[in-house]
């Protein structure tokens, strides 16, 4: 039976082959990818002078000194740590309650001038908004926002607002209309409608655009470099742009900084990917 | 009717202010100080109508930073996009086992901060100790470091492999969703027919995925106009100003020299450039029956 001639042992013997070819190229590919994450780790647990001799080994002896160092030493990492967060929570809550609100309207509700207004939020999509950046400092100064996390917080609320909005009041148009309906008849106007009835029925779409907000928040360097002047308000990313300027030897400390940055990251990851996936493709699926 | 409409006005007020006040206006701003020289501070006096833009125009560093932003659009569609989508072939289709691993080893370095990618690969490449040193050392025999970020004939290629695998991942998580779109009658259809994987692929799969093609090719261009955090992470710019990209000129030449005006110049040749692009490209791509990006 194994070694019939016939065409389709044959051809089960190539697609075993191929098979094999394919995780070959994926695992290769992957190896490639993972490399610099690997280089990042491998040195965090390294004194400084093995990073030099050994720099793509294995520590020979693993330490935690440079954790240690950072956790303990000055509390620097602790306040970008903090700043970070309170910049992403900022950033998430308000994002969601208002893209939730002006989505509601946006698709559930007839007004004059709805589609003129749902394309101005969405021209935030067409364009890259490093265009914004310079007058925005500009406002922001005549705000007296400078220098202040809430400065960075609504800068990037709304600059996820076309994203969120575009996300959710997609979804919102698939709800069936007969929900509204009988709210309706129940009494209950868009506002009851919203937050009792779709509100509960969004988690999904929620994950997402937290997930989506959370990325851009975590992440950014250039808005908040040009708003927070003073290091006791940085963020993570200003974090370690000064520290690894600030250790210029001591790359075990800059990997070991890194490594523990991207921490919530990978957790936000892996407790949401699927929602990830759904945010990244929100635009492709609806097509 | 009326009372919709009230409720619609205060359901959008608050995105539609936080929008217009951090977003929308100082765009607008932009275009009029863009004809001014101002150093943010004071009364805009000194009218220059197009000066800015004449020097912008002839300065040979906004040269460098243009083509630069092009060549990333460059290497992006013809380098990135063709490896996601072969990725997504290899691992995203027909729900093979280990797809979500292998999708999360690929996406990772999307997820990490720019800033930070690019300073893991400033060690990669780190003179004494980096990859192109070894690798040398490897080939022949001699150590000689390499610093590939210190020669500015080079220090681009460097940057652009580093923005290439950083972003891979984004449109290979594009590429998977638009597979699992693909009707899998279509493609058992074309097997029946005899049609072979290269085939089935070219007649079957790529014309299903048009709107996901279209999609990531505008992620693509957008996001190479917007390239800051990296190249700023691997040498603000330098060295002698050879990686520079728009954003890069436009902070280095805007922000940090406190011309205003000139900044804002920067920004609206940003702008433009982008608004040709999103015209021709939903004229002549996106075209009237598919419409991925807009709705």
């Amino acid at each position: 039976m194994a070694f019939a001639h016939n065409s389709s042992s044959l051809y089960s013997l190539k697609s075993a082959l191929s098979s094999y070819i394919r995780i070959l190229v994926v695992v290769l590919l992957s190896i490639i990818t993972l490399f610099p994450i690997y280089a990042v780790l491998v040195n965090s647990f390294k004194p400084n002078g093995e990073i030099f001799a050994t720099p793509f080994a294995l520590p020979a002896a693993p330490t935690l000194a440079a954790y240690v160092g950072i956790l303990t030493k000055n509390a620097d990492f602790w306040i970008f740590l903090t700043n970070s967060i309170l910049v992403a929570l900022g950033t998430i809550g308000i994002n969601l309650l208002v893209s939730f609100m002006a989505a509601l309207a946006l698709s559930r509700l007839q007004f004059k001038g709805r589609t003129i207004l749902y394309n101005y939020f969405i021209m935030g999509m067409l364009f890259p908004l490093s265009v914004a950046i310079l007058p925005l400092y500009l406002q922001l100064r005549s705000l007296n926002l400078i220098g202040s996390l809430n400065g960075v917080v609504l800068s990037q609320v709304a600059f996820t607002i076309p994203m969120s909005v575009f996300i959710l009041t997609g979804f919102f148009k698939e709800v069936p209309l007969e929900l509204q309906e009988a709210t309706q008849v129940d009494g209950g106007g868009i506002w009851t409608f919203g937050f009792k009835v779709l509100l509960p029925i969004s988690g999904p779409v929620l994950s997402t655009v937290t997930i989506l907000t959370f990325i851009q928040s975590w992440n950014q360097f250039l808005l908040p470099l040009l708003v927070l002047d003073n290091r006791k308000t940085f963020t993570i990313p200003l974090g370690v742009m000064q520290y690894q300027g600030q250790f210029t030897s001591g790359w075990n400390f800059i990997m070991a900084f890194i490594t523990i940055s991207m921490i919530p990251m990978v957790l936000f990851y892996l407790f949401l990917q699927k929602y990830i996936v759904s945010g990244l493709t929100a635009g492709a699926v609806k097509g | 009717m009326k009372r919709s409409g009230i409720n619609a006005a205060l359901l959008i007020t608050p995105a539609f202010l936080l929008f217009s006040v951090f977003v929308v206006i100082p765009v607008v701003q932009a275009a009029y100080y863009s004809l001014y020289e101002w150093n943010g501070i004071g009364p805009l006096q000194a009218f220059r109508g197009f000066g800015n833009f004449i020097q912008i125009i002839q300065h040979t560093i906004f040269h460098t930073a243009l083509l630069n932003n092009i060549k990333i659009v460059i290497a992006s569609l013809l380098l990135q996009l063709p490896l996601a989508f072969i990725i997504a072939l290899l691992i995203g289709r027909k729900r093979y086992r280990g797809e979500m691993f292998f999708r999360g080893v690929f996406f990772f370095p999307y997820i990490i901060a720019e800033i930070v990618v690019g300073i893991i690969w400033r060690f990669i490449y780190y003179p004494e100790f980096g990859i192109p040193t070894l690798v040398m050392q490897f080939i022949t025999g001699q150590k000689n470091q390499i610093g590939l970020l210190g020669d500015p004939n080079v220090a681009f290629y460097a940057v652009l492999v580093v923005i290439l695998w950083k972003y891979m991942g984004f449109h290979l998580m594009l590429f998977i969703a638009g597979l699992q779109g693909v009707p899998a009658e279509l493609e058992d259809a074309a097997v029946v027919d005899g049609a072979n994987s290269l085939q089935t692929i070219w007649h079957i799969i790529i014309p299903s995925m048009k709107t996901t093609f279209i999609i990531s090719i505008f992620q693509s261009v957008i996001g190479s106009f917007n390239v800051f955090d990296v190249v700023w992470a691997m040498g603000q710019g330098g060295p002698v100003n050879s990686t520079e990209t728009i954003v890069t000129y436009l902070y280095n030449f805007g922000f940090r020299r406190f011309n205003f005006g000139y900044g804002s110049a920067v920004a609206v040749i940003l702008f433009f450039i982008c608004l040709v692009f999103n015209v021709l490209y939903q004229r002549y791509v996106v075209g009237d029956e598919s419409n991925g990006i807009r709705s």
